[in-house]
């Protein structure tokens, strides 16, 4: 689930976040609900705890990689630090309402 | 690497990639053996051409990209690294060898020494046990010690005990040695090979993989439990049954165990199409909800003819072949065009886009192929099953043979598919 009490620049992130695409459901990450946590520390890093819907899956690199692409491009000179978690398991309660939008069209 | 990441495990696609153009290409060209040998399929099973095409759509097709798949697969269902990347793609030439040998030599075969199918059956022999290999030495790392991979390592175990029965088969048509009917030994090898290589592997992929494809969780894992034990107690004394004891009633019991498995895999396949969040389906899942359907239809005409031999009478061994026909053209067929597009389209789209992610424009997996050819697709296979059936049903050449060119359609656009996908070049490459 993600974090509450996201700063203003860590909403920016989750919005830019909003760019990475799951390319086998065509949804973002942010509303299949994959990232739990956003840190940004002002001129020093950014750190992102994410999940995936399902262990071994294929795409996860991929995903993890895009993350970082494009935190790099927005902020460049900044330690960008991606974490894989499984805890808790993602589950598709998870799914924003937009998300639920998405997949059902 | 991070735990449960599987891309940086998948295997070089030039390892993957032979074994789905050979199997698309052994589709197309079994819908020509099938205009060629249409008489055949309403006469006896042990007729050198049906034996012959049948052999190319089990191991040409259906076995040959389902190798290729696991090949891929491993990866993500015990997320692990294959053991040899080298293995696999020695075996996909010893495989393809063998298979054309083995198919040609059918096609003539006199019922007497053939030089042919020894020659090909030692080939299928050596590949599977390098195939098997390959996989118990990749199973053996894995940490996923779950019911789906207890059926995928199980399965490659009667893989290899119906290549050794079909070699012991052919053998025994020179020298017989077993005192058993060759019926019975082709009941057996057949049921070996459909339920305990195709339907168990297909039950311990598609177990893991739906659920990613159709976005459900927390599924009755325990239904596949039944499903396992049931299944593989059945299969263990049917085919005992086959080789020892085999009178009607006996067979009956054993395959009721199997059927009740099979029914707790369907009713965990239905309880997870109806939970999906992803409602739409696409292509390959189309395909694959109709292929369950189809298991289904083929799971109640084998009942019937099990129990009611006496209301069926005449038709008795054309519904028998109906049965062979709605699993491997039916139930298996549709599930690998549908998987098809589950798995190939992300192989190229990985090795082509996985570097340039997030930097440029990159296209979706999905948009490697063309959905209208693979819809199109969907009804002419659709429609060349039923006739095919049909045709044999009443018994017309000329039927089998009109379903046969819609099944060439189908094959001819299946391989379209395919080979954009293969042949796919990237943007601004």
């Amino acid at each position: 689930m993600l974090q509450e009490n996201l700063s203003a620049e860590e909403v920016k992130i989750l919005e830019l976040l909003k760019s990475v695409m799951d390319p086998e459901v065509a949804v973002n990450i942010v509303d299949l609900g994959l990232i739990y946590e956003i840190h940004f520390e002002e001129n020093k890093k950014v750190h992102i705890v994410t999940t995936l819907s399902t262990r071994g899956c294929p795409l996860g690199d991929v995903i993890m990689q895009n993350i970082e692409v494009v935190l790099q491009n927005a902020y460049p000179g900044l330690e960008i630090s991606v974490e894989l978690t499984w805890e808790p398991e993602w589950t598709p309660e998870m799914i924003t309402e937009d998300g639920r939008r998405a997949i059902e069209l | 690497m991070q735990a449960g990441l599987s891309t940086l495990n998948a295997p070089a696609p030039r390892v993957v990639l032979p074994y789905y153009g050979f199997g698309a290409i052994a589709f197309l060209i079994s819908g020509i053996i099938l205009f060629i040998a249409a008489p055949d399929m309403i006469n006896h099973y042990l007729s050198p051409k049906l034996l012959s095409l049948t052999h190319l759509l089990v191991l040409g097709w259906i076995s040959m990209i389902i190798f290729g798949a696991l090949y891929q697969l491993i990866p993500v269902v015990m997320e692990v690294k294959l053991y040899s990347e080298r293995l696999a793609l020695i075996t996909f030439f010893l495989f393809g060898t063998g298979i054309l040998i083995l198919v040609w030599s059918f096609w003539f075969f006199k019922f007497q020494r053939s030089i042919g199918l020894e020659i090909g059956g030692v080939l299928l022999i050596l590949t599977v046990m390098l195939f098997a290999v390959n996989m118990f030495k990749s199973a053996l790392k894995t940490e996923r010690r779950n019911i789906e991979n207890g059926f995928i390592v199980t399965s490659i175990v009667y893989l290899m005990l119906t290549v050794i029965l079909g070699f012991l088969m052919v053998l025994n048509f020179m020298v017989p040695f077993i005192p058993r009917s060759h019926l019975d030994l082709l009941k057996l090898h057949a049921h070996l090979g459909m339920i305990g290589w195709f339907l168990l592997l297909v039950i311990g992929v598609a177990s893991k993989l739906m659920p990613m494809f159709l976005i459900v969780h927390k599924l009755p894992v325990k239904l596949l439990s039944y499903s396992f034990y049931l299944i593989n107690a059945g299969l263990i004394l049917l085919a005992l049954a086959f080789y020892f004891y085999p009178k009607s009633l006996v067979l009956t019991a054993f395959s009721l165990l199997i059927l009740a498995g099979i029914l707790f895999f369907l009713r965990f396949v239905f309880i997870a199409f109806k939970k999906r969040i992803r409602r739409k389906l696409d292509i390959g899942m189309r395909f694959s909800a109709l292929a369950f359907i189809l298991l289904f239809i083929s799971l109640l005409l084998g009942v019937v003819s099990v129990l009611s031999p006496g209301i069926i009478g005449k038709f008795q061994v054309r519904l028998e072949i109906i049965y062979g026909v709605l699993i491997i053209l039916g139930f298996f067929t549709s599930l690998i065009l549908g998987q098809t597009y589950k798995t190939l389209p992300f192989i190229i789209w990985l090795q082509k886009y996985q570097s340039k992610v997030g930097k440029e424009k990159t296209p979706l997996p999905m948009e490697l192929y063309s959905e209208k050819v693979a819809v199109l697709h969907f009804w002419t296979y659709l429609a060349g099953l039923i006739l095919l059936i049909t045709g044999i049903l009443f018994a017309s050449s000329l039927v089998i043979r009109i379903a046969a060119i819609i099944f060439i359609v189908t094959g001819l656009l299946y391989n379209y598919n395919v080979f954009k996908i293969i042949l796919h070049k990237a943007l601004h490459e």
